[in-house]
């Protein structure tokens, strides 16, 4: 079957019978026009909308950006296109580069907790042969931290040091042994201070608090940041039908991601810093660089290399970069600094180890009338992300559901451990197992099924939460409805046989981060994209969007192709470096894809604008008339009539050579102003239900989960295999999280098990069958619809393993990790409670629905009616939490119940009141402190 | 990670190896000898006693040997699990050991002789500094044990090897050799506390092979082991048992990982078929055997469910040897 050529000058006439090229007309070497392919394909008509003419179902209704879709690449599984370098072991990781003239730099790390550094003497060190460079905290007073608000860290220690693993110094020698050798020769004085560890104990007064913030300081606590936030009618939970308490331990956990963390940094020959490193967020260490350099922005080119995971522990600007630059200074040669996986824990910023107490209450509807949650998070050393994810913890549980009321109170604390930080679902995982739990346990109460408690709760898309956030789309509903068919969970929920369960657990998830923390958006957009096109044809993408495994050049690389109209593999693109990529925000709060390829595409059609007016120029025809496919476009009635691609670029190249373009993308207003407002908002969020299937073999308490059918609305998949590979990932990091993986402190306070033998990540052998499920809800801002699928997919694994335990046990357990001991300990706990000898002779629960469940069922009906109105915006209303206790959305709800509050201090008389966390709230900060003085 | 400079010594013989153990001591030399260098090698890059010397036994073709009576040090725990000579019980325990990668290098030998295991001892030089070492690195300094503080006489790292138990319940024996010539020793009896000392080769001796008798092919075998992750993970604790079917009186049963040196419960079963005329009662034989052990806190998971958990693995193992549910 013919096509139309694509090949510029392929076609008779272009050559004379000498040889020679005929006047003005330029012949292009193959594959010239892009592709081996000289035909033109048809168009595919599968992935091109039924909104705009194409097959492609559209059930959430039309899209934006329906009208900017090709059919070339989006919502295609396809491989990623950095795959290639990765499986043939070309990808240049942190450790790969390699400098001539390098060196190699080693850290010295504090062997105390907490010590004041009274004098350190490098004489012995700088003696030794082979040392080039010796630095210590001294050369690099400035602070730094990820957050603007929070910079507590330095390059080295100044002064004091605040945990074991804390850097010291650091030395550049000729070779790895002589700079180990160099590290035993430094001469310390120390003076030993008194250390925390239990982050209760880190709510009191301490003579030596581990930071000190001044006049900002509560009282002398190792409070680094406490939250209160209210919203609601707390009158509603009185007297509740249902209620559930639980009081959550949870282990702090690590990314485990594969590649350590390794720096390069380089003085050019013109004093130019190169810097090589596996960022998540090379921007903030462009500026931290900056900062504790004492050198212009401009004067600095952060290299990303491949980033071999990050998961967000390489989100945030390292001391050992800092340190890397300033060994290369002092030195005038390359310096490499690699780390070992004990330094990869000592450096840590992984999941918080957290206390979570959540009361929750049900009234005689089966509406959620109550969430109170207290989380009190222990920090270790340093701030990090932690000012962000003191608010996470409490108001990323908001949503899905609907509530009458909403208490939060949390407080992050310093102690002398590693660092806590942001980790695949930052602040959100804990809260989100324990709520999950809560409902569940109060599904049980009421005698429901937990899932249809769940369908009769749910905010419906277009609406806003207690907290003020904005939902758009929301796929929750069909998550739930999927993973209930697929995992057959009607005939299976609490009629499985001792020791074996099956459980559910939803998701909620911000897809990106509402504001910049750097930056006002107002004045500065969160991502931006150049895109180039030169007579090759090439288009050469630039991007400052890290990608870190999960895709976002695949990403970026697919929705200009699909602009173009050009093979995927004609488009090139550029993030590596910050002297040639727009400045972006990073890898991190699941922002990527929606702003990143939000701006791509914005690039992509000012490119496309060019072209289309060129052909209009040559064709004659408008370019509403004309289609791009494959390479071509042609005048929409008749493919006849119409030009290459390249023809096309060329004619637009006239007067001004190569095209250039670009594009950006910024969040909308929302929100609400109280204090935190910000914290949780999110230009659209993702939904996820999952449905766990476990075996717990009760005289063990070894628990193995076997299936699980995993639902995720992504809006819509630009990379169905991308997002399935998302999901399975993430079940297997939740899985760590909820059945083996734990940082380890032991009773002198150190790290026990930094290594990856006795951090126990789960094998392949403990991965059960995933089923990924894509919901596509087709969000409404996001890039052809698309929402995140990198963090979202992690929350619901944990609370629906938790609650499959319990189907299969009839035991409640809320101690994470369930490691076998955890989970026996809590068996014989109630075999004696319930004089019972065997642990086979346990009794998994039953359900008799209660008369309460068909009203459930009913409900649920009908906001399923009232849920695909508003997503295909065929009801336009104003939706907020509320609604479904009587409200009225168009008036304040402050005015429609005298009980109403939103607040983000406490009352006086709710002090007394507040759970552990809260009471930080008891504390003041030092500025108050002399104003009663 | 760095690994320590050491010199490398490759003996082809069992008596150039002995020969060179012997020259070594005379010149006052440490070494260690290395197989599989699974266990060794990390410990030396964690710098955990790192030696001068080290002498390879991988090119001493007497150490390779494999057949239903005897079995090499060399022989790696890969080809013992494929191997249709070695015992069944043998093969269940062997695959049970590490991850497939790591048995396509480990041995017999070393899983026989591996270090015993602490977590205040298998971690990195820095760290260790960082607790102002242990007694059994003590580094110079005295350093008291961190599992039992207020002491530096005893060592109580506990021996994690998954195959000293199965070779016991088997009556297996090793062949000791040395400068100053061979011995043979019973798996049962080759192993000495405490956690330093750990086996009752001497300086410059090493296990040559292990030898089992003739009625070893006659037993039925179960091996049982707790871990938290079904590959990579050393036991917290094992339990293997064997006898002749029907034969009460043949019953063997070996524990490890719950103390510094593997246990024969020779005592146990026959106080046990004492007290029930000959009979074995599965409940109180494996609370007989949970009472004689006595693990600490120094693995992965609580002592005192590591404890709890022999009862559970000595009832799964005699009923698997019963061939019971």
């Amino acid at each position: 079957m013919g096509s139309y050529r694509q090949q510029p000058g392929s076609g008779k006439g272009d050559q004379r019978r000498d040889g020679k090229r005929v006047a003005g007309k330029q012949v292009f070497p193959p594959p010239g026009s892009g592709g081996s392919d000289p035909e033109m394909r048809p168009r595919d008509l599968d992935f091109i909308p039924e909104t705009v003419g194409g097959r492609e179902p559209k059930p959430a209704g039309d899209h934006i950006h329906d009208r900017d879709r090709t059919g070339t690449a989006v919502g295609k599984p396809m491989a990623l296109v950095d795959s290639n370098a990765k499986v043939t072991g070309q990808a240049w990781y942190g450790d790969d580069v390699r400098l001539q003239g390098e060196a190699i730099g080693k850290i010295l790390r504090s062997p105390h907790h907490y010590a004041r550094i009274k004098s350190i003497d490098t004489t012995r060190v700088e003696a030794l042969p082979g040392v080039l460079a010796v630095a210590t905290g001294e050369d690099a007073p400035n602070r730094f931290g990820v957050l603007p608000v929070t910079k507590d860290e330095h390059a080295m220690a100044v002064d004091k040091v605040r945990h074991v693993g804390d850097l010291v110094a650091c030395v550049a020698a000729v070779d790895e042994a002589t700079a180990i050798e160099a590290l035993s020769l430094f001469d310390i004085e120390w003076e030993l201070l008194e250390p925390v560890f239990d982050p209760k104990k880190g709510l009191e007064d301490h003579d030596e608090p581990i930071h000190w913030r001044g006049k900002y300081h509560l009282a002398r606590t190792n409070v680094q940041k406490r939250v209160f936030q209210e919203f609601g009618d707390r009158s509603l939970v009185k007297t509740p039908n249902a209620a559930s308490h639980g009081s959550w331990t949870m282990a702090g956990v690590h990314h485990g991601f594969t590649e350590p963390h390794a720096v390069v940094a380089h003085w050019d020959p013109n004093g130019r810093l190169q810097l090589y490193t596996p960022q998540q967020v090379p921007h903030y260490t462009h500026r931290a660089l900056s900062t504790v350099l004492d050198v212009p922005m401009h004067q600095i080119n952060v290299v990303r290399t491949f980033v071999g995971g990050g998961f967000g522990g390489k989100s945030d600007p390292f001391p050992h970069e800092m340190c890397a630059a300033i060994l290369a200074r002092k030195a005038g040669v390359p310096i490499r600094i690699t780390f070992d996986r004990e330094e990869v824990y000592w450096i840590n910023r992984g999941r918080h180890p957290s206390h979570i107490d959540v009361k929750m209450t049900a009234d005689n509807e089966g509406r959620i009338s109550g969430f109170d949650i207290d989380a009190l998070i222990d920090g270790g050393g340093f701030a990090s992300f932690g000012h962000v994810t003191s608010y996470y913890n409490g108001v990323l549980a908001t949503a899905p559901y609907e509530l009458g009321s909403f208490h939060y109170t949390g407080a992050r604390v310093w102690t002398n451990k590693p660092a806590s930080g942001a980790m695949r679902g930052h602040g959100a995982v804990n809260t989100r197992c324990a709520v999950e739990v809560g409902l569940d346990e109060m599904a049980e109460q009421m005698a429901v099924d937990p899932i249809d408690l769940r369908l009769a709760n749910l905010l419906p898309p277009h609406s806003r939460t207690i907290s003020g956030f904005r939902i758009t789309s929301n796929g929750m509903r069909e998550a739930l409805t999927r993973v209930r068919e697929g995992s057959d969970w009607d005939n299976k929920f609490r009629q499985l046989p001792l020791g074996k369960g099956i459980g559910i657990g939803c998701g909620f998830f911000i897809s990106g981060s509402g504001l910049p923390i750097h930056w006002d958006p107002k004045n500065f957009p969160h991502a931006t994209v150049h895109i180039q096109v030169d007579m090759d044809g090439g288009v050469t993408v630039h991007t400052g969007a890290a990608d870190i495994g999960q895709g976002s050049t695949t990403a970026v690389a697919q929705v200009v192709a699909e602009v173009l109209a050009l093979p995927v593999e004609m488009i090139h693109v550029r993030s590596h470096e910050s002297d040639t990529s727009p400045v972006d925000l990073g890898s991190y709060s699941s922002r990527v894809t929606f702003m990143n390829a939000n701006a791509a595409i914005r690039a992509a059609i000012g490119i496309r604008d060019q072209l289309l007016k060129a052909a209009w120029e040559m064709l004659g025809y408008h370019p509403n008339v004309l289609v791009l496919n494959d390479r071509r476009i042609y005048y929409k009635h008749d493919p006849a009539v119409g030009v290459s691609y390249l023809q096309a670029l060329h004619k637009a190249q006239e007067d001004t050579g190569a095209l250039i373009a670009r594009g950006a993308y910024r969040s909308p207003p929302m929100g609400g102003v109280h204090k935190g407002a910000a914290a949780g908002l999110a230009p659209a969020y993702s939904f996820s239900a999952y449905v766990a299937e476990v075996d717990v073999d009760v005289e063990t308490g070894k628990v193995s989960c076997t299936n699980v059918w995993a639902a995720h609305d992504c809006g819509k998949a630009l990379n169905p295999l991308a997002v399935r590979g998302q999901i399975i990932g993430s079940c297997h990091m939740g899985l760590g999280q909820v059945l083996s993986e734990k940082m380890v402190y032991g009773r002198t306070g150190h790290l026990q098990n930094a290594n990856l033998l006795d951090y126990k990540i789960p094998s392949v052998h403990e991965m059960p069958h995933v089923e990924p499920i894509i919901v596509e809800s087709s969000d409404p801002e996001g890039p052809f619809g698309a929402k995140e699928a990198g963090e979202g997919p992690l929350l619901p694994i944990l609370p629906a393993v938790v609650n499959a335990v319990y189907d299969a046990t009839g035991i409640r357990m809320r101690d994470l990790p369930l490691t076998p001991d955890v989970v026996y300990k809590a068996i014989e706990k109630h075999l004696k409670k319930h004089d019972i000898d065997d642990p086979l002779d346990l009794v998994p629960p039953t359900l008799t629905h209660a008369p309460l469940q068909e009203q459930l069922v009913e409900r649920a009906k009908e906001h399923e009616i009232r849920d695909r109105l508003r997503q295909r915006s065929e009801d336009t209303s104003a939706y907020v939490n509320g609604v479904l206790f009587g409200f009225d959305p168009n008036r304040p709800l402050s005015e429609q119940v005298e009980g109403w509050r939103e607040a983000d201090e406490p009352l006086p008389e709710q002090l007394a009141e507040l759970g552990f966390a809260g009471r930080a709230w008891l504390k003041k900060e030092q500025r108050h402190m002399e104003d009663d003085a | 990670m760095l690994m320590p400079p050491f010199e490398l010594h490759h003996p082809s013989t069992v008596e150039e190896a002995c020969a060179l153990a012997a020259t070594l001591m005379e010149q006052g030399q440490s070494f260690d000898w290395v197989a599989g260098g699974t266990d060794v090698l990390p410990n030396y890059k964690w710098r955990i006693n790192p030696k001068p010397h080290v002498i390879s036994l991988a090119s001493i073709s007497d150490a390779f040997t494999l057949s239903p009576s005897e079995i090499g040090c060399m022989v790696t725990l890969d080809t013992l699990v494929a191997s249709e000579h070695a015992h069944p019980l043998l093969r269940q325990a062997a695959a049970k050991v590490a991850s497939s990668l790591i048995r396509k290098s480990a041995t017999v030998g070393g899983n026989l002789c591996l270090d015993t295991r602490c977590f205040w001892y298998n971690q990195s030089e820095d760290w260790r500094r960082s607790i102002d070492w242990c007694h059994k690195a003590d580094c110079g300094t005295g350093a008291d044990c961190r599992v039992i503080p207020n002491q530096n006489t005893l060592c109580v790292a506990t021996y994690q090897g998954d195959l000293a138990p199965n070779f016991m319940v088997l009556n297996a024996s090793v062949l000791i050799v040395g400068p100053n010539g061979e011995r043979t020793v019973d798996v049962s009896s080759f192993y000495q506390l405490d956690g330093m000392k750990k086996n009752v080769l001497e300086e410059g001796e090493f296990l040559l092979k292990v030898m089992l008798p003739k009625d070893a092919t006659q037993r039925e075998g179960c091996y049982q082991k707790l871990r938290v992750r079904e590959s990579w993970d050393f036991p917290e604790a094992g339990i293997a048992a064997s006898w002749i079917p029907g034969k009460t009186d043949t019953l063997q049963i070996a524990s490890t990982a719950l103390e510094s040196i593997p246990k024969e419960h020779s005592e146990q079963i026959s106080q046990h078929l004492e007290e029930n005329k000959g009979l074995i009662d599965v409940k109180t034989m494996a609370v007989s055997i949970q009472k004689s052990v006595k693990p600490v806190n120094n693995t992965a998971l609580p002592p005192r469910y590591r404890r709890s958990m022999v009862k559970t693995l000595t009832k799964r193992a005699l009923k698997g040897i019963m061939k019971e549910d």
